[in-house]
């Protein structure tokens, strides 16, 4: 059993903290994803959980047992590198076998988990080529290879497919997601890119500035995101946010919008004023349908073939983003009517927290 | 590149330059080819006054006297027994003192650092008296290993200096990496940074060689007997000996500089690599 | 995995701790009983009267009062400047020679190996040779002048020409070095840079004045150092070609030293301590910048 989990876990570096107090659980098996900002502190929040960065305060426990004071070879985790960090003198299959070697462990037991490890990559022909001599890909799965022969409990990753162009990304993340689930060790994974939390994670950890903003699966996060960072942080393309004047009416929510449009949300509210209406682009609509229509002027259309991203002005200047279908006939400078339904539509206070989700999944 | 490349320069300025090259050189590297040349003239043509002219005829007896009738040989045994060993010494401590200073960040350490980069810049003279008195009471004065401790232990802060950026410039992640997976500090030096630092200790090797083989500062202080003097010490005392047999000392001078001359050629690339640390980086 | 054994164990929380001093003591220790404390110690000799082997006697600044009055120390600081300006001239020189031969012609790697050789023998040898280079009769420098001017000068037994005659054959090795600092330089140039700067017309002297010199700055400070230090350091050419003479004048303050605490002219430790002290804070002041600068750039790292 190796759950992991932090309390109040905290990192300065000097008189800069960096990571502000984390709480979080890590089931055993699970695969957590850390994304966030460049900056945010996802690099330093793993490394202190791998024992590379001592941990200023707070605790960790890994299986139970308390780790954080502990070096990080006793730690019985396993770290993937963003640069790979192959040792550029050793061949494939010593780069694999080496920690084995280095901790005591007899030939044949090295021979026989480097055989098996590579199998499980297809590394197997390559095993004498020194790392020079293999490709992105290649180097990443002798790297991920170096991880699995030590049997870890946790594995933890630093963006390994950043230095991977977009289609080998897409291959080694069905491999490392397939990994995942024959091998069923916990997985702590780092990456800015959100297509990557998304498919991979069983949970996804957003961080901000050193601080937890929301923990959730994918789709959670996708539809439920407590405040305006994970809306607008989680999805593409990114959530729309408009200016809204809102208040209660009826039993409901009333809101009136840019051009004095109203309309109303299900749901409660306190008191009236200024808040940020979500809309994803995906649920609006370029033929007007749904419960609310504003007039706009069409700025830009990016075609992608199957569908158009149209960004259109609305009648107080602000600009918007709506996903349409590839033939949608609109071109930059005419007008549009966009449509979208209540029930997609979010409310984010002035202090940034949501006060209503747009849960379509409900 | 700069200056602009000489093929696109018109016909004759190129040929300028051609010629240019071999004349620059000659008169670069005059006082070089006359002790050459003079080496090779047999004594007869100095005291005929034939001093510049084409050698009567090619006097490798010279060599054969410098051999014969000095200690010159013992004195290159000299040097090697000094040279050598403080290579070996040198390079093989400031590897572990440079990985010290690249990898941990502990709290003296930009202070010892600076420390070992001071002490390359001082002037020897500031250590003459200690370190004579220091030789003479340990009962190393007038030995190859008195030498030698010095040598290694003032080539160290050097070293010490180019290891340390060397290794600064690999990869942290390889020793995170093997951190991570169970490996000592010292298997880390041993497996990982040691291997490599080769080109690194090439480079230092050549150089270390160069700098002691051509001390002639230490060799006075430490050494006084023909026993243990190297050969730039012994040169210097020949040449009082030869008064005005310049064939001898021209010979003597050419058969000192030749070890260093063939390291220089042997290793050209390790030894540029060396002078020019950091010439390149900002 | 995990060992239970208490020394391993130890070993094992610590090593991150421990093992750095591990690694440096070796090193540090040679260098700390061979380089630091003789500074040290040198210093306290330097108040100090003392024969290398009977007891010493405490004379506080004796030795630095009669340094003051001592026609040789100043003799020996004025070359010693001399050296010091003059030898800053193998950076120019270097940069010229590095520029005449930073092209792709057939052999021209030979051609630079050539150029540097100076540098790789030892200073001995090229003392040598420059003595047999000036030698009055036969030397090939005093037929040349004999040639041009109709009389004889015999550079180095002469008052007013000695220091300058040991500092062009200090020039020449050190040169060589610059060049090699120089040449690694330019071949590491920003060829984008050049480039975009020869677009916007810069050629020649501007060339090299606004993009190519800035770019070399590194190599230049390098030069800089190994220069200043050499000049400071010459002992070897003075020893070899003069011996600080004749009469004394071509006196540098670390021959001047060597000469009272070890020559003929008596073991005076203590006096020629005190002589180690003052080049030795001269080379403070440069060393101090030298610092200074490389910790400006480790916080920029
Ligand atoms: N050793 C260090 N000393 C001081 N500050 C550091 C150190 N390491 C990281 N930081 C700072 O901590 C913050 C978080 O860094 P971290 O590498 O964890 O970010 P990240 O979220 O991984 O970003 P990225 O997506 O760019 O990799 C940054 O502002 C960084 O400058
Ligand atoms: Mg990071």
């Amino acid at each position: 059993m190796a759950e992991v989990s932090l309390s109040n876990v905290k990192k300065d570096f000097g008189a800069i903290s960096i990571i502000k107090g984390i709480d979080l659980e890590i089931k055993d098996g699970e695969f957590c994803v850390f994304v966030g900002p460049s900056g945010c502190g996802k690099s330093t929040l793993l490394r202190m959980i791998a024992g590379l960065e001592d941990i200023t305060q707070g605790a960790l426990r890994i299986g139970g047992r308390d780790m954080t004071k502990i070096g990080p070879s006793d730690r019985g985790v396993a770290m993937v590198f963003q640069s790979y960090a192959l040792y550029p003198h050793m061949t494939v299959a010593e780069n694999i076998g080496f920690g084995l070697r280095m901790t005591g462990h007899d030939k044949a037991e090295i021979a026989k988990r480097t055989t098996a490890a590579a199998k499980m990559l297809q590394l197997e022909p390559l095993l004498d080529r020194k790392p020079g001599q293999l490709s992105g890909g290649q180097r990443q799965r002798v790297a991920i290879g170096r991880a699995i022969v030590r049997n870890p409990e946790v594995f933890l990753f630093d963006e390994p497919l950043s230095n991977l162009d977009a289609s080998l990304r897409v291959q080694m993340r069905g491999e490392i997601s397939r990994l995942h689930q024959d091998l069923g060790a916990t997985m702590i994974y780092v990456t800015h890119d959100q297509v990557e939390a998304m498919t991979m994670a069983d949970k996804i950890v957003v961080l901000s500035a050193g601080r937890i903003e929301q923990v959730g699966s994918p789709l959670e996060l996708y539809h439920r995101p407590k405040n305006l960072f994970v809306a607008g942080f989680i999805g593409s393309p990114k959530m729309n946010f408009i200016p809204v004047e809102a208040r209660p009416h009826n039993g409901g929510i009333e809101v009136t919008l840019p051009g004095g449009t109203l309309l109303q949300l299900a749901g409660t509210l306190a008191a009236a004023g200024k808040m940020t209406l979500g809309l994803r682009p995906e649920h609006a609509t370029a033929t007007g349908a749904g419960d609310a229509v504003l007039p706009t002027k069409v700025q830009l259309a990016e075609h992608l073939g199957s569908e158009t991203l149209f960004f259109v002005s609305l009648a107080d200047g602000s600009e918007i983003a709506v996903k349409a279908d590839g033939l949608a006939p609109q071109r930059p400078g005419g007008a549009m009517q966009i449509g979208f339904p209540a029930r997609a539509c979010h409310l984010f206070d002035a202090a940034g927290n949501a006060v209503l989700n747009g849960d379509l999944t409900r | 590149m700069f200056p602009t490349p000489i093929q696109k320069a018109s016909g004759p300025t190129r040929l300028a330059y051609q010629i240019a090259l071999p004349i620059a050189l000659v008169i670069w590297l005059f006082p070089l080819i006359g002790v050459a040349v003079t080496s090779l003239r047999p004594a007869s043509d100095l005291a005929a006054g034939n001093y510049f002219g084409v050698p009567s005829s090619i006097a490798f007896e010279n060599y054969a006297a410098v051999f014969r009738d000095s200690p010159i040989g013992w004195y290159i045994l000299n040097s090697f027994k000094v040279t050598i060993p403080t290579v070996i010494g040198a390079v093989g401590l400031s590897c572990l003192t440079g990985f010290a200073l690249a990898v941990y960040g502990f709290r003296a350490n930009l202070w010892v650092f600076f420390a070992f980069v001071a002490g390359n810049f001082i002037p020897f003279q500031i250590l003459m008296v200690p370190v004579r008195d220091l030789t003479l009471k340990a009962g190393l004065y007038d030995s190859t290993l008195g030498l030698v401790l010095f040598h290694v232990a003032f080539q160290t802060g050097f070293c010490t200096l180019f290891m340390r950026n060397f290794i600064k410039g690999m990869p942290f992640a390889l020793i995170e990496s093997a951190r991570v997976e169970g490996v000592s500090e010292w298997q880390i030096f041993r497996h990982i940074v040691l291997p490599l630092m080769r080109p690194a200790i090439a480079a230092l090797s050549v150089l270390v060689f160069t700098f002691v083989w051509n001390d002639y500062f230490w060799a006075t202080v430490l050494v006084q007997g023909q026993h243990a003097m190297p050969v730039t010490a012994g040169l210097y005392a020949l040449n009082g000996q030869w008064v005005a047999a310049w064939h001898l000392v021209s010979a003597g001078s050419i058969v000192a500089a030749l070890p260093p001359v063939l390291m220089f050629f042997l290793m050209q690339r390790h030894f540029i690599a060396g002078l020019t640390l950091g010439a390149t980086k900002g | 995995m995990p060992t239970n054994s208490q020394p391993a164990g130890f070993w094992k929380r610590n090593q991150m701790k421990i093992a750095p001093y591990v690694f440096l003591a070796p090193g540090a220790l040679m260098f700390l009983i061979y380089v630091l404390i003789p500074i040290v110690q040198s210093i306290w000799i330097s108040f100090q009267d003392w024969d290398g082997l009977g007891p010493k006697t405490w004379v506080g600044l004796a030795n630095y009062v009669e340094l003051l009055d001592d026609d040789t120390f100043y003799v020996a600081l004025k070359n010693n400047l001399l050296w010091l300006g003059l030898y800053l001239l193998a950076i120019p020189m270097g940069l010229a020679a590095a520029l005449f031969l930073n092209q792709n012609v057939w052999g021209i790697r030979l051609y630079k190996s050539l150029f540097f050789f100076p540098f790789v023998i030892s200073q001995v040898v090229v003392g040598l040779m420059f003595t047999w280079f000036y030698a009055p009769d036969f030397g090939l420098f005093s037929q040349a002048i004999k040639w041009l001017t109709g009389s004889e000068v015999a550079i180095l037994a002469d008052e007013r020409y000695v220091t300058y005659g040991i500092i062009a054959a200090g020039l020449w090795p050190q040169t060589a070095y610059c060049m090699i600092l120089y040449l690694t330089g330019l071949n590491n140039l920003n060829a984008e840079q050049i480039e975009a700067a020869r677009m916007d017309n810069a050629r020649g002297w501007r060339l090299l004045r606004h993009v190519i010199l800035p770019q070399l700055a590194p190599a230049t400070f390098i030069a800089m150092v190994v220069t200043v230090i050499g000049a400071l350091r010459s002992f070897d050419l003075v020893s070899i070609m003069t011996a600080g003479g004749p009469y004394g004048s071509s006196q540098v303050l670390s021959y001047f030293m060597y000469e009272q605490a070890l020559s003929e002219y008596g073991y005076r430790m203590g006096y020629g301590a005190a002589i180690a002290v003052v080049l030795f804070l001269i080379m403070m002041v440069f060393i101090t910048l030298f610092i200074v600068r490389m910790i400006a750039q480790e916080r920029n790292r």
